[in-house]
């Protein structure tokens, strides 16, 4: 019982101690995740809970038709990604990412978002 | 050795096997993120460790004894699809007459591969050899027995996400589950002059993934620790279904709602332990989970497989 205390104590203490990276969660997006903004954005904006590498990271925005209505290459600064879109119209458009942390751990995802009154 | 305390030592055994027998494999599949079940086994190899895992119960006895089980298990990837889990469970019964019994279950061991995973439909599938070993635990308190268990597996596990939008909060449930025939290497224990059944050993788990519901359906702006929940009920359960001569072919086990709370390099996990009837246990247990991801914890070192490294980073491709 002694042991498994100790050991439970010291990887408690391992784990809190705060290391570097691990799988990048999507913490929060602009537009918000699901959300009806009333004004196009011009930029969709991913915050990410790691740091990511830029070489292997990829966002994807597109229309209910399936267009993308992105600008290209993303820019990415920490764990932060961004990319510029064209102007939106009202409507549904879908977000794809997929992004590979500092680790080497890979992620991905996708979520909507609308435009409209 | 008493009835009594034979049927504690069964009780227990069912108990340890809810503890120990699962890889507990850090499971993402395309945007699903299936967490480490405590009851049930996720359909994932792995890197991690499961310390402590602790269950506290009474038996189905008459008056029923309290049971506490501590265990640990540790899970490897040898290559990117294939891991052993190597586990061992503690367990304390004290009969209402003050009686104690301590020791040791038997060592066990699962070897586990990948079978796959479509990142699409959020489905992973797993085939596995559970072994319990022989002699490996306290046999002098009949907590341990002299012969092996050992019990094929097929895991699988499914989010929903791939459901169309208008299901909306609905995608963000999943489901895991896993069927095993469990064969012990004896027919007849002599030591408790019982046979010995061959049992169908299967369980699952249905759960609603809030960090889920936030980046991939919608973000309500709930507190942080709120996004970090996973709520699910496990259901473990054994039946009896060949050499039980003599004895009722009744199947034992418990539903276990309950919450995991999922970080970045572990997750703690505590649920209730509802018995599933009265052969199964008296009352409500508890049943907690520390959780470590060594994948994430020491991503260069031992949270890589030993052989073959991971998949090279892929662009993406749409």
């Amino acid at each position: 019982m002694r042991i498994l205390t100790l050991a439970t104590t010291a990887l408690l203490a391992l784990t809190t101690a705060g290391f570097a990276h691990a799988h990048a969660f999507l913490d929060h997006a602009e537009p918000r995740v699901g959300s009806k903004v009333a004004a196009a954005p011009t930029e969709v904006v991913l915050f990410f809970n790691q740091n990511l590498e830029a070489a292997f990271s990829s966002i994807e925005v597109s229309d209910a038709n399936g267009a993308r209505v992105d600008q290209g290459k993303p820019r990415i600064n920490a764990g932060t990604m961004r990319v510029g879109v064209k102007p939106l119209p009202s409507g549904t458009y879908k977000v794809r990412w997929q992004v590979l942390s500092k680790d080497t751990h890979t992620t991905e995802g996708n979520f909507s978002f609308t435009v409209g009154p | 050795m008493s009835r009594r305390l034979l049927h504690s030592i069964a009780l227990a055994g069912i108990v340890a096997v809810a503890c120990t027998s699962h890889a507990l494999a850090h499971c993402f599949v395309g945007a699903r993120f299936l967490p480490a079940t405590l009851a049930t086994d996720d359909p994932c190899v792995a890197d991690e460790l499961s310390l402590p895992t602790v269950a506290w119960s009474k038996t189905g006895d008459f008056p029923p004894a309290s049971e506490l089980d501590i265990s640990g298990e540790i899970s490897k990837r040898i290559t990117e699809n294939f891991g052993v889990s190597i586990g061992q469970n503690w367990t304390s019964i004290r009969q209402a007459d003050g009686t104690l019994t301590q020791g040791f279950n038997n060592l066990e061991t699962a070897f586990q591969y990948q079978i796959l995973k479509d990142r699409e439909h959020e489905l992973a599938i797993l085939s596995g050899l559970i072994v319990d070993w022989g002699r490996t635990g306290s046999t002098g308190s009949g907590l341990a027995t002299n012969y092996s268990l050992v019990t094929p597996t097929l895991y699988f596990g499914k989010g929903f996400g791939d459901l169309p939008s208008s299901f909306s909060w609905f995608r963000a449930f999943a489901v895991t589950g896993q069927v095993g025939y469990q064969i012990p290497t004896t027919s007849f224990d002599f030591t408790q002059n019982a046979f010995v059944p061959q049992q169908i050993v299967y369980g699952g788990s249905l759960q609603y993934s809030m960090p889920y519901l936030k980046s991939e359906i919608i973000d309500l702006g709930l507190p942080d620790f709120i996004n970090h929940l996973i709520p699910i009920v496990e259901l473990s359960l054994s039946t009896p279904v060949a050499n039980n001569f003599g004895n009722p072919y009744t199947t034992t086990g418990t539903v276990n709602p309950g919450v995991i709370w999922v970080g970045s390099y572990f997750q703690v996990g505590l649920e209730a332990m509802i018995p599933v009837n009265r052969a199964s246990g008296t009352g409500v247990g508890v049943l907690g989970q520390l959780h470590l991801y060594l994948d994430d914890m020491f991503p260069s070192t031992i949270g890589q497989p030993l052989f073959g490294g991971t998949s090279s980073p892929r662009k993406l491709t749409f």
